[in-house]
């Protein structure tokens, strides 16, 4: 066939190529990567993927290995190995809390995004507990997750929520996607886009609904000293504690009221209640389980149309796009999107101009997109 | 010398500030802040100081020390505090925690 002119690239958006790349039979595999090869839109992405896509297919059996390494309060990392994948459970509660936690992710990715692992290509899981003496905190290093045993006095260990452990493993995936930079409102949504999905593995462990969930980040976390429910809310930021010690949640629910600071990256633990809350609202409203459609449009955002200065009104732009890409132009999922950041003081924009198609993808052969989805090509 | 100090970010974001004016404390303590701001090359340190590594989640520590007319301000991550730092910042964490 002619290459030249790609009709896949004309009609097929990028991530439904991935998806056809990465599910499907061996011909329509190789129909999709070539059309990903084809596709300017997509240079950037496009070496790491097809290089991807080729180790992938022997690492694909690989599929989940955790690590769990211990600091034992100290800072070198990774640690010592306290249990291997498949090794039976420690006698160290926080070791089987960040295997079982991260196991728990894994799935999520994998059997609801067929993603395999941070990096789509099976990247081993590796976390280390006991970090540091009387840690509050935990974090995502660039290679791994990290947990603090926290101070005992407002906060209990880091890995007592499954939730804290599903925003930082997400961190990773947004670095290998993304990779939103780590300030100002990308980094919020770098921050949010951990905190949805954080509470999406909470709520697919527990069998939860939209309606049914909390919409809680760290519940668990804090001690019965602290007079608050948990670290955040997206159902409702900036009621999630106020206490004596600790102060009150700073987290906005508008755009209004959108914080501007020099600390914390320029908020973004601060201003990631705007975007949280706009997908509380659009989970809710679309209804069923959270993470089978408005995490989709937003995890098929995050990978294929996001990059690393993507702000709060091209996130609405792009989630609004793919909802209608996913789920077909004026769908109710696509309509729950518009509200979603409507009700955060965001209006989505109109559907983004086409881009400039190459020459002839009026006359692409139907035939030929045919034979792609009849695996005979 | 006057120091103000802010703990930010962390997976919690929480604020943790303290500004001291080391005229007001006892004299023992006054003298090791003064030490310690010494020892770290304070005002030679560059305004900015990142992580080459990444990540996220890491808290961000924002110092300020005035001190006879001359005033300078650093913003590290915690990924990548200067060694001649760590005791500054660490005891300053103490005193923001009222420690």
């Amino acid at each position: 066939m002619d290459h030249h002119i790609d009709p896949l690239l004309c009609i097929i958006p990028p991530h439904m190529l991935k998806n056809i790349a990465e599910k499907g039979t061996d011909a329509q595999k190789r129909a999709a990567l070539a059309a990903l090869s084809a596709s300017a839109r997509i240079r950037e992405q496009r070496t790491a993927f097809i290089k991807a896509m080729v180790v992938k297919v022997p690492a694909a059996i690989s599929g989940k290995h955790r690590a769990v390494y211990s600091a034992n309060n100290l800072t070198s990392l990774p640690g010592v190995l306290m249990r291997d994948e498949g090794a039976p459970p420690s006698a160290d509660v926080a070791v089987n809390e960040a295997y079982d936690g991260s196991g728990a992710m894994y799935d999520l990715y994998m059997d609801v995004y067929q993603r395999n692992s941070l990096d789509g290509n099976g990247l081993r899981l590796n976390s280390t507990v006991h970090y540091d003496k009387n840690y509050d905190n935990a974090f995502w290093n660039g290679e791994q997750m990290v947990y603090g045993d926290g101070d005992g006095q407002f906060f209990n260990r880091f890995t007592i929520s499954i939730d804290v452990i599903g925003h930082e493993l997400t961190h990773g995936v947004t670095q290998y996607t993304s990779n939103l930079d780590y300030r100002n409102q990308p980094g919020a949504l770098n921050e949010s886009f951990s905190d949805i999905f954080g509470s999406l593995v909470k709520q697919r462990t527990k069998g939860q609904t939209a309606d049914q969930a909390d919409w809680l980040i760290g519940a668990e976390l804090l001690t019965m000293n602290v007079r608050g429910v948990a670290l955040r809310s997206m159902k409702a930021p900036g009621t999630a504690y106020n206490d004596p010690v600790l102060g009150k949640d700073p987290q906005p629910a508008h755009m209004k009221d959108y914080v501007t600071t020099l600390e914390d990256n320029g908020g973004v633990h601060i201003n990631s209640g705007i975007p949280n809350h706009a997908f509380y609202v659009m989970a809710v409203e679309m209804g069923g389980f959270a993470w089978e459609k408005a995490g989709r449009i937003w995890y098929v955002a995050a990978r294929d149309d996001f990059n690393n200065t993507t702000n709060f009104q091209s996130a609405a732009n792009l989630t609004y796009k793919v909802a209608g890409e996913l789920y077909g132009v004026g769908s109710i999922e696509q309509m729950a999107v518009a509200k979603g950041w409507s009700e955060v003081g965001i209006t989505v924009g109109v559907q983004p101009q086409p881009q400039p198609q190459p020459d002839g993808c009026l006359a692409a052969p139907v035939a030929f997109i045919r034979s792609l989805f009849s695996g005979k090509s | 010398m006057k120091i103000d100090f802010v703990r930010s970010g962390g997976f919690a974001g929480l604020r943790l500030a303290v500004n001291v004016d080391t005229q007001d404390l006892p004299d023992a303590e006054a003298a090791l802040l003064e030490k310690l701001i010494r020892d770290s090359g304070f005002f030679d340190l560059a305004e900015h100081i990142k992580s080459p590594s990444g990540g996220a989640d890491r808290f961000e520590y924002r110092l300020t020390v005035s001190e006879g007319g001359r005033s300078h301000t650093v913003t590290v991550s915690e990924a990548a505090v200067p060694e001649g730092l760590r005791p500054l910042i660490d005891r300053l964490t103490e005193m923001a925690k009222g420690l």
